[in-house]
């Protein structure tokens, strides 16, 4: 993965991952592909998985404050204007960096922690972190429920295929 | 439930019979432990299940593991195969169940699914707006909004009020966007738009495409991401196995 190379075209309008970034492998293959249980019921190994459910509710608390937080940043840019960081917590850390995609590298961390629990990841977080400043955003919402969620193999939380959203 | 030593019979996709498997690049992925170490075809007919070993001890899902899982899959689009790509996590006992529960049991079921793939591949395409500017769209065009952001104390109520609208108006605002979007990426086998993931996205949605076609379709994308720049951001992931369009059952 170090030589992994980050297309981009001119404007940075579009961007195209060789190879593809972590997320975008997790989103296709945990979320999507043939489902084994569909098929095979009996010589299933229930081996346990870990995988982080990235379903996103999008009418949450957290994201109405991101984006009412990302709103009032315009101020800063227009007036020099108001503090934003009575919004507290992790919000003020980071709502000094001044882009709002910073808003979400706490949640990168997090994810990370989960998925690249291993070895190689030096080099993958540097990636990631060029390619997926915008995915953060919903890597990270749910960020109390993202424990490692061990789970047999044919449990139905991950086969459900109509994927993200909903839930809350 | 599993073989003696521990180890499970771990499932990448199902291919033709006879297919050679390429070598999959193995960079970053866990070696000789990895769940890519020892792929091999297990035949049945016209079919042929890919799949790698996997000790059954210990749990599945590590970044190497889903890279692995990735790597064979990629690896084999890029050969030209026609395949199947499981979900990742398919684990089967041994080779005999593989092929007397999953290959020979479902085998016209596959064998047509293989044939509608063949010659294509899935390109996934995701859209964001890009925020400062949707935001500041929004606020030229919504004086309730305006008026709020001025107004709004900084207390929580305030702020969720304010964010609730934001994010209501950018649902308002992203179907428009969608379908100009997905009018300009014609001449596609199929389409699954996937639900949104992020208040702030316009379009994610996978795309199956002919390989004759692949150039054209890059070329579509490329304009439509270069007519639009500034104003959201595309991401163009693939060619991919087909993920989005073997899942329906």
């Amino acid at each position: 993965m170090t030589s992994s190379v980050q297309e981009r075209r001119s404007g940075g309008y579009l961007e195209r991952p060789a190879p593809s970034g972590l997320a975008d492998v997790v989103e296709m293959i945990l979320d999507k592909g043939l489902v084994i249980d569909a098929y095979v019921r009996v010589s299933l190994v229930g081996i346990e998985l870990i995988t982080i459910d990235a379903r996103i509710v999008i009418a949450s608390v957290d994201t109405y404050l991101r984006f009412a937080e990302a709103t009032n940043r315009l101020d800063l840019y227009e007036h020099g204007g108001k503090s934003i960081d009575e919004l507290g917590g992790s919000m003020v850390e980071s709502g000094a960096r001044g882009k709002t995609r910073g808003l979400l590298d706490g949640a990168k961390d997090k994810f990370h922690e989960l998925v690249g629990g291993d070895d190689e990841d030096e080099d993958e977080e540097d990636e990631y972190d060029d390619q997926y400043d915008d995915e953060d955003e919903y890597e990270g919402e749910e960020d109390e429920e993202e424990e490692p969620e061990p789970a047999p193999a044919r449990s139905s939380s991950r086969r459900s295929s109509n994927g993200r959203g909903g839930r809350r | 439930m599993t073989t003696a030593v521990g180890l499970g019979c771990y499932v990448f996709a199902i291919v033709p019979a006879g297919t050679a498997l390429p070598a999959t690049d193995t960079e970053g992925v866990d070696g000789t432990e990895g769940l890519a170490a020892a792929v091999t075809l297990v035949e049945a007919g016209e079919l042929a299940a890919v799949v790698g070993r996997v000790p059954t001890d210990r749990p599945l899902g590590r970044a190497s593991d889903l890279r692995a899982h990735d790597r064979v899959v990629a690896a084999l689009v890029s050969a030209g195969v026609a395949v199947l790509p499981m979900r990742f996590g398919a684990v089967l006992s041994d080779e005999s169940a593989v092929v007397d529960e999953l290959l020979l049991p479902h085998r016209a079921e596959f064998v047509e699914a293989l044939a509608t793939l063949r010659g294509r591949v899935q390109y996934t395409v995701r859209v964001v707006y890009e925020q400062d500017a949707v935001l500041r769209q929004l606020l030229a065009a919504r004086p309730d909004i305006r008026q709020l952001r001025e107004t709004a104390s900084q207390d929580a109520t305030s702020q969720l009020r304010l964010g609730e609208l934001v994010v209501h108006a950018l649902e308002e605002l992203r179907p428009a966007d969608a379908s100009a979007i997905l009018s300009e990426l014609i001449g596609t086998v199929d389409v699954h738009v996937r639900p949104p993931s992020a208040p702030d996205e316009v379009l994610n949605a996978a795309f199956l495409v002919d390989v004759s076609h692949a150039p054209a379709f890059e070329r579509r994308v490329e304009q439509a991401a270069a007519q639009r720049g500034g104003r959201v951001r595309f991401r163009l992931v693939g060619p991919s196995a087909a993920y989005d369009f073997v899942g329906d059952r």
